[in-house]
């Protein structure tokens, strides 16, 4: 046995244990990419790095064996600034999106990309649950949404945006067509209730969150009809009245309760709403200070102040969004707000309003001629598709299937399992801060039935060439070259169907990222 | 062809076996063969042996040695080490590109009779720029003499003179001796010619004179070099000699013993003094009596221990390596010297390894002998991979029996008994040199069975590196030998507990080793009175750059670089400023000219930012910009770097972006605090030590040359060396001659005789050829436009 201390707390480990071995046994989070147990640990990403007290130097924790009188830190700044650098040097190396461009434009992070897959095989239904996961109203936006989504979609670069507005109007006139809609498993009832001022896009993108997560909600709204701005204000674009009832009667049916032509007053607010309901949230649209008084909250210069990522007001229990917060100019930020209000909400009625989870996205600039031709390798060819019945009316089914092909999916096949995204997220890392270099063009390898392969996601920490070479895969993968230009590639340029004849899934399962994938992709979390 | 490429293939199985760890030296038969890998033979390979496919393309695409393509006729390899690089060598690329017409993003020219390449040290610093074509090397290059070099290649490509095979004229009433140098550098400069010719003129004028070939003489910036040795005279020597002046130096010294034959020559002399009047001009003449010369003042100050008897030791020679001590220390040992008592001897001389690190070399051994194994392991560490460094390949091209000894010796003390010479393959005549003396040592049972008639045995074989200066880390190097990519292993184990084979395995460099007969001759004392505290002993540096006399040099410990720079390599040419010295290569520093006191020992290197390194020692003047240096260090580590952690990989890389940025004066102030952090992060988390010493050629020129840095930042080089923040302009001096517009490769000076010549900015390509070739210095760089 060795002793050994770490973070001041003293060890014995069997000699032959690792540094991380003996640190994890004892509950402390070494993170590690390259290593993998039963896999030779050839130290790569060096993420594991460690500090020896005694002689100052760092090293990576997954090779190295325990010695009698080792003092390591896995705390010190010095760890934490080389773990958080060897990320950024390797996120600086890293060609590919963890999210489409087309997601990260969405306010409401709308998975678009899958549900373009979806709509591309034909599961209309599948596609609507993925688009209600984050947006209440699609059939409304789908009318009236300016599309920020397809302003950056990477397929401009080839032809047209793919018709991203239209699909997702499509999964919900197709849902509306329907003898029953689709509304998401409630959770189980909570016994609470929320108070909801104004049947704004925001306040009605609230009600169905909230819904969601069982809790009961009253929406108040002073005008004889629910709907808000979207009923009552000059719209750039036409809504059919229809398309509105409709889904705002969905709400209602998944459980909202409506009292309409009711104008708040203090009183009123005080006595019927404060005491008698457990959270409110605020969305009557743009505020004026007497307004203000009637809620008894601080005003910021643009509207009423909330916290930032919370929306919490001034009052305890009082949440506010969209417009009566900053004007805003899309329905579709409004949605986006009231179902990040409808979370915050639950949180406080659960007793925690979390901190949102870290987030981390890759993104690279524009594609490159070559990389245009990788990415159409899995779309079709062929112009955007306008609705042969007119934009109003929308696509056919056949319509639809055909644009959403030309989908190019751009997000990563493992958003959610990719380890290099995972620690980027927890360390805060600045993913451009070395980005003066050339980045390199990214490829994608199809070959394989199962597998894609992209090498500008490898971080070369070799695990699949362990891998097959262990399994005597007869042509299996190598490393070629080395330096910078360092790549894992298959011999003799023979394609990666002759690689990975039977360990594919295993260096897809032991890829940190999403170098290594399936073709289906994985669901993500 | 593709079965004869496999009947080939086949032999060469046959041959060199078919495990894992003969990978490397069957592609470099293979490559031996066809000039390149032919696809057909790697696939014949794997399927005939066990060795993989992604075994086979994983080593072949690490080791830079190795082709995929197929090269023209001839192959032009362009040295781009260090001292090569400040002295222009990349112009020199370039204007060879150009003159064969050859692409971009090409290597060969259309009628594929030259392939051109960049290599990394061709080992001869001391006549850079150097090319070589084939087996012909060309030094002192201009950009304007490429087209003639290509042409004198063409046109003598057949009647290249070989010094395979040596000759020796000698004889029982020789009158005198001349010796003349055959190391690289040397044949580089025209040995082989001169050798030639000397050859020629003694049979012709029927003297007896012994001809000794010598290995290196140090002395590398005056080669070829004839040294005439005769009783009762004191030696001259010649430098920088000529084939064509041979013969007068002959006749000078000697008389044929025959009467008739003195007086024909006496003849011939008075002819032709009559018409030369006494030795000709170029040739320089000195003797060694006299001080003061450069060849006495560069002698002077050395200390000749892994050098002993440097200038007239024939390297092959066991019979006179003996006569002058030679495989005693060996004997010493067999016979009664216990394994322990060696190993108090090496502690006792405090000898640190001299690959760079320094590590204890007795320790390191004594770790070894005290590992429990039923096999161990010798390997002598041949590998220089240090652009700028060349003391290996001297030492093992010119005492092949002096480091055979050591690691004999070393073999004996830690119970080893099977021994590696590690050799990069860049060294042919020291391969050549190490595989003939080990036969001749086999031959008298200084290797093989029962070694002199005692009970100890080693066996010895070479193994030729391959190309990746990473090897020369010792895990890399055992990864290599095993036949593996050069992956350094992380350290614990270390070697000495676990290396080759997983067997305790001990390495040291080849100048350690060469220090080892005589430490055991003369004991560990005497070798730790020479150097300083904690450097003893001397070390042998490469002197090369912007220096009078550069060479090879071996000096004791301690002394400053003042020293070495002004009193024996003569200080700077051509009345330039001494502005700095890089010490230490790729892993080193720079160490400004204001600290030219500082001595040169382990300790006091490392205080200053700089490393021992291997020995490697570059002297920079005025016009050398020391942010192209540190790119310069920076664009090969990132190259050679294995590629396997994320600081070595990555960092380098992103190190070197952010130079090239500050080079072509796109940087921000703000860049230099992000490279120097940076630096640090690569320094502290690499795993090796190519990785943790890279930054040290940033950290060093940061510190002392931070204005230079600053300079670029605001649009403006110093030197002017950095292209793209130059201009080429022409002064009122300008005499109108037309030279630089008639040999303008862009056309960017219009030839208008007797007026005043104008470069043309937009058109010119900044090859540097006008301000070279004008006679009146009126071409003079200026800040460009940005």
């Amino acid at each position: 046995m060795v002793e050994i201390k770490i973070d001041g707390i003293t060890l014995k480990v069997p000699h032959e244990t690792t540094v991380m071995q003996a640190a994890r046994s004892a509950g402390f989070e070494i993170p590690s990419m390259c290593y993998k147990n039963g896999h030779q640990n050839h130290p790569s990403c060096m993420i594991c790095l460690v500090k020896d007290l005694k002689s100052g130097n760092l090293f990576p924790s997954c090779a190295m064996r325990v010695s009698g009188n080792m003092e390591i830190s896995t705390v010190d700044e010095d760890v934490i600034n080389s773990r958080k650098d060897a990320l950024e040097l390797l996120m600086s190396d890293h060609v590919g999106d963890c999210e489409a461009p087309c997601r990260m434009a969405c306010p409401a992070f709308m998975d678009i990309p899958l549900m373009n897959r979806l709509i591309a095989g034909g599961d209309f239904a599948k596609a609507l649950e993925i688009v209600k996961q984050e947006i209440a109203l699609p059939f409304i936006l789908g009318y009236i949404c300016p599309a920020p989504c397809e302003k950056v979609c990477r397929r401009t670069q080839v032809d047209e945006a793919v018709s991203i507005c239209q699909l997702k109007k499509f999964t919900a006139a197709k849902d509306a067509g329907n003898e029953t809609s689709f509304f998401p498993t409630k959770n189980k009832k909570t016994g609470k209730r929320v108070a909801i001022i104004g049947t704004g896009p925001a306040g009605l993108s609230c009600a169905f969150y909230l819904l969601r997560q069982g809790h009961e909600c009253v929406l108040f709204d002073k005008n004889e009809k629910a709907g808000g701005t979207l009923r009552y204000s000059a719209l750039d674009k036409e809504l059919p009245e229809s398309v509105l009832d409709h889904e705002i009667g969905l709400i209602q049916n998944y459980g909202a309760e409506f009292r309409l032509k009711y104008p708040i007053t203090k009183e009123f607010f005080e006595q019927e709403i404060i005491p008698k309901f457990d959270a409110v949230v605020l969305a009557t649209g743009l505020v004026n200070p007497e307004q203000a008084d009637i809620f008894g909250i601080r005003l910021s210069k643009s509207g009423i102040e909330v916290k930032p990522g919370t929306f919490e007001t001034s009052r305890k229990g009082v949440f506010s969004c969209g417009s009566s917060v900053k004007s805003l100019k899309m329905a579709v930020t409004s949605v986006a707000q009231g179902k990040a209000t409808a979370l915050s909400v639950d949180g406080f009625l659960k007793g925690t309003i979390s901190k949102p989870e870290p987030f981390f996205n890759s993104k690279f600039g524009k594609l490159q001629p070559t990389e245009v031709s990788e990415y159409l390798k899995e779309s079709s060819a062929g112009i955007r598709i306008f609705p042969f019945a007119g934009e109003s009316k929308g696509f056919s089914s056949e319509e639809a299937i055909s644009e959403a092909k030309r989908c190019l999916h751009c997000d990563c096949r493992k958003p959610a399992s990719c380890k290099l995204r995972q620690y980027s997220a927890e360390y805060e890392i600045d993913r451009r801060k070395y980005s003066s270099g050339e980045r390199k063009l990214l490829e994608k390898h199809f070959q394989h039935e199962t597998v894609v392969y992209e090498p500008e996601k490898c971080i070369k920490c070799g695990l699949c060439v362990d891998i097959t070479t262990g399994k005597k895969e007869l042509t299996g993968l190598t490393f070629i070259g080395r330096g910078f230009n360092l790549k894992i590639d298959i011999p003799f340029n023979q394609t990666l169907n002759e690689a990975l004849t039977k360990t594919a899934a295993e260096c897809v399962d032991a890829c940190p990222t999403g170098a290594l994938s399936f073709k289906i992709g994985e669901e993500k979390g | 062809m593709d079965n004869e490429i496999i009947k080939t293939v086949d032999e060469i199985i046959a041959e060199y076996g078919s495990a894992n760890d003969a990978a490397i030296p069957i592609l470099q038969a293979i490559q031996g063969k066809f000039n390149y890998l032919p696809e057909v033979a790697l696939k014949h390979l794997a399927e005939t042996t066990g060795i993989s496919p992604a075994a086979i393309y994983g080593i072949s695409t690490f080791y830079s040695q190795f082709r995929h393509q197929p090269i023209g006729k001839h192959l032009i390899k362009v040295c781009v080490g260090t001292a090569c690089h400040v002295k222009g060598a990349v112009q020199v690329y370039d204007a060879f590109k150009r003159e064969l017409k050859i692409g971009e993003s090409e290597d060969t020219d259309t009628d594929r009779l030259f392939t051109i390449e960049k290599v990394a040290c061709l080992g001869c610093c001391t006549i850079a720029p150097v090319v070589q074509i084939d087996g012909v090397t060309y030094g002192h290059l201009t950009t304007d003499k490429a087209g003639e070099t290509i042409r004198d290649f063409l046109l003598n490509q057949d009647s290249v003179p070989s010094v395979n095979n040596e000759f020796i004229l000698s004889d029982s009433a020789s009158q005198g001796e001349i010796r003349l140098g055959l190391g690289s550098c040397c044949v580089a400069s025209g040995s082989a010619e001169v050798k030639l010719a000397l050859e020629k003129s003694i049979k012709k004028s029927k003297i007896n004179v012994s001809v000794k070939h010598v290995g290196c003489v140090g002395i590398c910036n005056q080669v070829p070099m004839l040294e005439v040795h005769k009783p009762g005279e004191s030696p001259s020597f010649y430098t920088k000699i000529k084939a064509e002046e041979v013969g007068e130096v002959i006749r000078k010294h000697f008389q044929p013993s025959n009467p008739v034959y003195r007086f024909r020559n006496n003849l011939y002399n008075f002819l032709e003094n009559y018409v030369i009047d006494g030795i000709p001009k170029s040739l320089r003449r000195y003797s060694s009596e006299k001080r003061d010369t450069p060849v006495s003042e560069f002698l002077d100050g050395q200390l000749n221990i892994a050098t002993e008897y440097r200038g007239f030791l024939k390297p092959t020679d066991l019979a006179e390596y003996k006569n002058y001590g030679g495989f005693s220390a060996l004997q010493q040992c067999l016979s009664g010297k216990s394994q322990q008592e060696i190993i108090g001897q090496v502690i006792q001389s405090g000898l640190r390894g001299r690959g760079g690190a320094g590590f204890p070399t007795g320790i390191k051994w004594q770790r070894v002998k005290d590992s429990v194994s039923d096999e161990k392991f010798v390997i002598c560490n041949g590998d220089e991979g240090d652009p700028g460094a060349f003391m290996d390949r001297m030492l093992l091209e010119s005492y092949p029996f002096r480091v055979i000894e050591g690691l004999i010796i070393a073999a004996f003390a830690v119970g080893a008994t099977k021994g590696i010479f590690y050799i990069r393959a860049e060294y042919p005549l020291a391969v050549k040199r190490i595989r003939e003396a080990i036969k001749i040592c086999e031959d008298a049972s200084l290797l093989g069975e029962n070694i002199l008639g005692s009970d100890f045995s080693f066996n010895v074989r070479l193994f030729e590196g391959a190309g990746a200066f990473v090897c020369g880390e010792e895990t890399a190097l055992i990864a290599s030998v095993e036949g593996k990519r050069g992956l350094p292993q992380l350290r614990p184990p270390y070697p000495s507990e676990k290396g080759l084979w997983d067997k305790p395995t001990l390495i040291n460099n080849t100048e350690t080793l060469a220090t080892i007969p005589w430490i055991i001759r003369k004991g560990g004392e005497a070798f730790g009175k020479i150097g300083t505290d904690n450097s003893k002993g001397t070390k042998v540096f490469a002197l090369a750059g912007k220096i009078n006399r550069g060479g090879l040099i071996e000096v004791p410990m301690g002394i400053t670089i003042r020293k070495i720079i002004e009193d024996i390599g003569g200080g700077i040419p051509d009345g330039k400023k001494f502005k700095a010295v890089q010490i230490g290569g790729p892993s080193g520093g720079c160490i400004p000219a204001l600290m030219a006191d500082t001595p040169i020992d382990f300790g006091s290197l490392a205080e200053v930012g700089a490393m021992m390194g291997s020995g490697g020692l570059i002297v920079l003047d005025e016009t050398d910009c020391m942010v192209d240096i540190a790119r310069y260090f920076l664009s090969f580590t990132q190259d050679q770097s294995c590629g396997r952690c994320t600081f070595c990989r990555i960092g380098t890389r992103r190190m070197l972006d952010i130079l090239n940025k500050i080079c072509s004066g796109k940087g921000k102030i703000e860049d230099l605090e992000s490279l120097e952090k940076l630096a640090i992060s690569v320094n502290k988390g690499s795993m090796c030590g190519l990785g943790k010493t890279a930054p040290n050629p940033v950290l060093s020129t940061l510190k002392y040359f931070r204005h230079e840095y600053e300079a670029h930042i605001n649009g403006h080089c110093p030197t002017g060396k950095c292209k793209d923040l130059v201009s080429y302009e022409i002064t009122n001096d300008c005499i109108g001659c037309t030279k630089c517009a008639q040999r303008c490769p862009s056309g960017a000076i219009a030839l208008n005789p007797y007026e005043l010549h104008v470069v043309e900015m937009d058109k010119c390509i900044k090859c540097d050829i006008c301000r070279q070739i004008c006679p009146v210095d009126a071409v003079i760089l200026g800040q460009a436009k940005c």
